[in-house]
């Protein structure tokens, strides 16, 4: 009865409260066994209390805390599907992290994945802004856990572009909560399909600044370079456990608050092209993952614009396997990070010799993000690009996903593993990755297939079930579907094969590349020595007056009162009596005329 | 005597043998193949069939009538294959734009050449 009750409590815990007790006791965890649990065993109890929550699609309880009425638990299809993807990535991220002993990652990254885990599943906007703040806090110090020079400047601008984000989003609750007269998600919109989504109006202040501020963690177009400069500046492990919260985190929030919101789809559709070019010149290849999450939350954001069922199961479902198989190739480039201290292409190529299980994890993680039938990203994708093809209004949205979709083929799915471990041989021969980092891999290669070739579970799983069960029956594997697929990536590759055969195909060069950064970390400060230029210029005068002035004050001083001064100077005594009869001359004088 | 042990790294002139010493025995079975050149003509040749067949694939099992260009048996491929090399060939010239030498950001010493 005692371990019924615990059971029932424990139920009624939001899941993210586990992972942040999981890191206490990694933080204090002395031995390796003790680590291993909390880093594996946080995760598990975490879903185990997704899973079977005590009610679904309302607040598990209520509190009263400084007036105000918070709901730390509110469960729904929306934010299981979404808790999934992070309980899976922090077990995963787990695994992977074992053989590195480093407390502040292994506690920050708990705290990271528990800290969204809890915003996805906060019930109010004020528990849903301090999970999200402790989310921030939680990422920066992964950034620094590089604890190199570039990583410690990289997670500055990382916190302070972040925190940006989260003031913005803190004054928009504030504003729209004041405004409604409650902060519960419940209460501040109706059921749409039975699900309490697209609840805020992004045309009132406070609903522009909870866009603004959830668009920076989304990196929309123009605010995107906090992601491209942090992912490559962290550990190997790091940018593994950095790449599936925040971002995810966000997609979520514009589907709660936004879904519908028709801005959104060419913000999204925007987001999928420009990374394509950045990732096609970039030379670290950690850098082009990152510019590869970029354009992969632009299908989510597209998606999330449309609102349909359809496109708001694609784009749940697709954060979820993009978590995956995302994480599975900053995994790849993580063991590469490790072995050979460098990700960019201009110094790899042939690795495959010596690490062939890392290599074949990188072919699976890449197949699943090009769309692959059969393989995670097709089961998700599929759903978004119907959802845009079959929109009203949408055709170009859907060339642009078109587009884009041979771009990230391009990219992630070529380029990646090709200049890494194919390619032409660098003669690097490292070892392959650790036990640890290679099981991750491979539970991460099993998901991708998993989810890719039985995806009834999994769209068991979506907010709209009954439309994605409808969907997979008549439309997944349809053979228009897997045909147009697989002609769009058989011809791409062939074109790669073409331009790699003719080498017309850009090769890799050391370097980098600019983008919007280049406002803050070039133009800012030259634009700030420019425009404080005639201030100096003015600033060097005083200053050279004032050190004549003090230099004067200061001598004179030393002639009255220092004993080589002319004032202590010895006179002869002839001198000195006629200098006394002179004053004495002056003194009568005046008295005289008196 | 001394028996000498095989490199892991090899020398700048010598060339990539299949199975080298040091080399996993999952590369050689999965991989080696990659190596010719002649096993690159012959993986492009059957990607270009494989397209050939999927696109008379589409002609067979696609019933619904061409009414726009989205709807012509291959679109998908020419675009795929159009797309990829935009995307790819676009890297000319944004390279000789955009690109500028590593310590462009940060140098040795810190951001922007500020000695910390």
């Amino acid at each position: 009865m005692t371990v019924d009750r615990l059971l029932d409590f424990a139920v009624t815990i939001n899941p993210g409260f586990y992972l942040i007790i999981a890191a206490l006791l990694v933080a204090v965890a002395k031995d390796a066994f003790t680590r291993a649990v909390a880093l594996i065993g946080g995760p598990g109890l975490a879903l185990f209390a997704m899973l079977y929550p005590p009610v679904s699609g309302a607040d598990v309880s209520r509190e009263l805390f400084v007036g105000f009425e918070l709901s730390f638990y509110r469960p729904d299809s929306l934010s299981l599907i979404f808790g999934l993807g992070f309980v899976l990535a922090a077990a995963l991220g787990g695994v992977y992290s074992l053989h590195r002993r480093d407390r502040l990652q292994d506690a920050a990254g708990l705290v990271y994945a528990g800290a969204a885990l809890g915003a996805i599943f906060a019930g109010d906007l004020i528990t849903l802004v301090m999970f999200a703040e402790l989310a921030t806090l939680a990422s920066a110090l992964l950034v620094f856990a590089a604890r190199t020079g570039p990583a410690y400047r990289a997670g500055m601008r990382f916190l302070t572009i972040q925190i940006i984000a989260g003031l913005l989003l803190t004054a928009g609750v504030a504003l729209y909560g004041v405004e409604k007269g409650t902060f519960l998600i419940a209460e501040l919109g109706g059921l749409w399909n039975g699900l309490v989504i697209g609840i805020i109006d992004p045309g009132s202040t406070g609903g522009m600044l909870i866009l603004a501020g959830v668009g920076i963690k989304a990196a929309f177009p123009l605010v995107h370079n906090w992601l491209t400069d942090a992912y490559p500046n962290t550990t190997e492990t790091g940018a593994v456990v950095l790449s599936p919260y925040t971002t995810t985190m966000a997609v979520y929030l514009l589907a709660r608050f936004f879904a519908g919101y028709e801005p959104l789809i060419w913000i999204g559709a925007a987001m999928t092209i420009y990374p394509v070019f950045f990732a096609v010149m970039e030379n670290d290849l950690r850098k082009v993952l990152a510019y590869s999450t970029n354009n992969q939350i632009g299908f989510m954001v597209c998606a999330v614009g449309i609102g349909s069922t359809l496109s708001i199961n694609g784009a749940a479902a697709h954060a979820v396997a993009h978590i995956v198989f995302k994480g599975l190739l900053f995994m790849t480039m993580g063991a590469i990070q490790l072995r050979l201290g460098t990700t960019k292409a201009s110094e790899l190529g042939g690795l495959h010799r010596t690490m062939p299980w890392t290599a074949l994890a990188c072919l699976v993680g890449a197949a699943s993000i090009s769309a692959l039938p059969f393989f995670a990203g097709y089961t998700s994708k599929t759903m978004i690009m119907t959802a845009a093809e079959s929109g009203p209004g949408l055709f170009v949205v859907w060339l642009m996903l078109l587009f884009a979709s041979a771009g990230v083929l391009e990219h992630s799915g070529i380029k990646v593993p090709f200049m890494a471990f194919f390619s032409h041989d660098s003669g690097k021969r490292p070892e392959e990755a650790p036990f640890n980092m290679l099981l991750a891999m491979g539970l991460s290669s099993g998901l991708c297939l998993i989810i890719g070739l039985y995806p009834g579970w999994f769209y068991e799983l979506l907010p709209f079930r009954d439309q994605a069960q409808e969907f997979l029956v008549q439309d997944l594997f349809s053979i228009s579907h897997i045909l147009q697929q697989l002609q769009l990536l058989t011809f791409a590759v062939l074109a790669f094969m073409v331009l790699w055969w003719f080498r017309v195909y850009p090769p890799e060069r050391p370097g980098v590349i600019i983008d919007v950064e280049w406002v803050w970390r070039k133009a800012g400060p030259m634009a700030g020595r420019a425009l404080t230029r005639p201030l100096r210029a003015g600033g060097r005068i005083v200053s050279a007056l004032t050190s004549s002035a003090i230099a004067g004050i200061q001598s004179a001083s030393r002639q009255v009162f220092a004993a080589e001064g002319v004032v202590s100077r010895k006179f002869p005594l002839s001198a000195t009596a006629i200098l006394a009869l002179c004053i004495l001359g002056v003194v009568m004088v005046i008295s005289l005329f008196q | 005597m001394n028996e000498e042990k095989p490199t892991l790294t090899p020398t700048p002139n010598q060339k990539p043998q299949l199975g080298e010493a040091g080399e996993h025995p999952l590369s050689v079975l999965l991989f080696s193949w990659m190596r010719s050149k002649l096993a690159f003509r012959i993986f492009m040749a059957v990607l270009a069939a494989l397209g050939a067949v999927l696109i008379g694939l589409e002609v067979v099992f696609s019933h619904r009538p061409v009414t726009s260009i989205v709807t012509v048996p291959g679109f998908f491929g020419i675009f795929g294959f159009v797309a990829f090399a935009i995307a790819v060939l676009s890297g000319w010239p944004l390279g000789k734009l955009l690109r500028r030498p590593e310590d462009y950001y940060e140098t040795r010493s810190g951001e922007a050449g500020r000695d910390r």
